[in-house]
């Protein structure tokens, strides 16, 4: 997946973004709040309007920071999107769904309603429903923002084998740097809607750039 | 009574469905769609709030009186006709609380949707889904407002005995010689009628909910 000279306006705020380029070995998109993070994966996507040239795959699936689920189990919000999106049967979304839930931990959860599930578990539900989609590109936005530390390393190790296996290119837009490390290879750091540093994840903490060794301190305490 | 109960339901409950089948895709359309004038549908919509029965009654008639635009029709004081008029009265009603109760879920799901590559058909049907409890009340709320108003019932229906008299009209007629019996009566069926269908769509909102 590929984007060149990538322009958006949400209000106020400009996306300027001359290249970024993802495969399967995923790109980290890091950066303060209000760096423009989520509008730069909202822009990949064509889910805002943007200008500039995207080549992306056919079949792409998001991950939200606040996902948002539907009004039914959490079995059915997988079934019923992986009908829809691959046109799968529902015998056969229901099985792919009930093998996506035990891949998140949440097959004891299965028929209960997704609206009561926490929002750690609603996190892992948008997850499985993503990749139920069998995505060629994947886009995840602070994917593990609310699960649980302990959960973590196999949800990483679930989206890492996906991409392996698949070929599947990974954007992850993240202000942790263990998920951006364990997910990621490549790394842009954006600093008001602009690229500022650009590069592979372990160089960020040698970076010759003032801004970039500020916020990965800043990351260091908080990841 | 009973025949004018049941023409009272048919003729409300007709209007009601076909102006569900029209407000709610147009909400859809009014939340969901990009085309620039679909703000000049809402302006429609919310204006139509306050529109008077008698209002749409009188331009109804017109239209279909025998020297009007509509007059080949030949359909005034007819039960269709009176079907007609309460379409148009409960058509902004129906629109404006279904873009209500879709302005009202969560803002980020059509995102989330079209973020997941579901087809744009399949999106609205899903965003529809998830507001069905909110729809049914909205339908509901005009079905309400269609089997209480009289106004355009009287001047497009004419309250024919037996053809076109339903239970707002018959009340009025009953009033009108005296007989408050006969018309609390009306009234009660009237009131039997519209419970049961709060009853219906609350029974229908809890299912779903």
């Amino acid at each position: 997946m590929t984007a060149r000279g990538l322009l958006a306006r949400r209000g106020t705020f400009v996306l300027d973004v001359a290249r970024l380029d993802a495969d399967s070995s995923g790109t980290a998109v890091l950066g303060p709040n209000g760096a423009g993070k989520t509008t730069l994966l909202l822009a990949l996507q064509g889910l805002i309007p943007a200008t500039g040239e995207i080549e992306r795959p056919a079949r792409c699936a998001a991950v939200f920071a606040r996902p948002a689920v539907l009004r039914g189990t959490a079995l059915w919000n997988i079934s019923t999107v992986v009908r829809r999106v691959l046109g799968a049967t529902p015998a056969d979304a229901d099985v792919r769904g009930h093998a996506m839930l035990a891949d998140v931990g949440l097959s004891d959860v299965a028929a209960a309603d997704a609206r009561t599930l926490s929002t750690g578990q609603r996190q892992r539900l948008a997850l499985a429903r993503a990749l139920g989609c069998e995505p060629q590109a994947l886009f995840l936005d602070e994917p593990f923002a609310n699960v649980d530390a302990d959960g973590r390393p196999a949800l990483r190790a679930l989206v890492r084998s996906y991409a392996e296996c698949s070929g599947c290119a990974l954007v992850l837009a993240t202000s942790s740097l263990a998920d951006a490390a364990a997910l990621c290879k490549g790394a842009v750091v954006l600093q008001k809607g602009a690229v500022r540093h650009e590069g592979a994840v372990v160089t960020l903490p040698a970076a010759d750039d003032i801004y970039v060794k500020a916020l990965f301190s800043e990351y260091r305490v908080t990841s | 009574m009973p025949a004018i109960a049941a023409l009272s339901v048919a003729v409300s409950g007709i209007a009601t469905l076909l102006a569900a089948l029209v407000a709610i895709p147009g909400a859809l359309w009014i939340v969901h769609g990009r085309s620039p004038v679909r703000g000049a549908l809402m302006v429609f919509f919310a204006a139509g709030l306050g529109l008077p029965p008698v209002a749409v009654g009188l331009a109804v008639a017109f239209a279909l009186w025998r020297s009007g635009p509509f007059g080949w029709l030949d359909a005034l004081y007819t039960p269709g006709a009176m079907a007609f008029a309460q379409f148009v009265i409960v058509l902004p009603l129906i629109g404006t609380l279904a873009v209500v109760a879709m302005r009202g879920g969560d803002t980020t799901l059509p995102m989330q949707l079209a973020g997941l590559g579901i087809a744009r058909r399949h999106r609205l049907a899903l965003l529809a889904r998830e507001v069905a409890p909110g729809l049914a009340a909205a339908t509901l709320a005009g079905f309400g407002r269609a089997l209480a108003e009289v106004g355009a019932a009287q001047m497009t229906g004419g309250n024919i005995e037996g053809q076109t008299r339903v239970l707002t009209t018959a009340t009025m007629l009953a009033v009108g010689r005296g007989d408050f019996g006969q018309a609390f009566s009306y009234v009660a069926v009237l009131l039997g009628i519209v419970t049961l269908a709060t009853g219906v769509a609350l029974t229908l909102q809890r299912r779903w909910a």
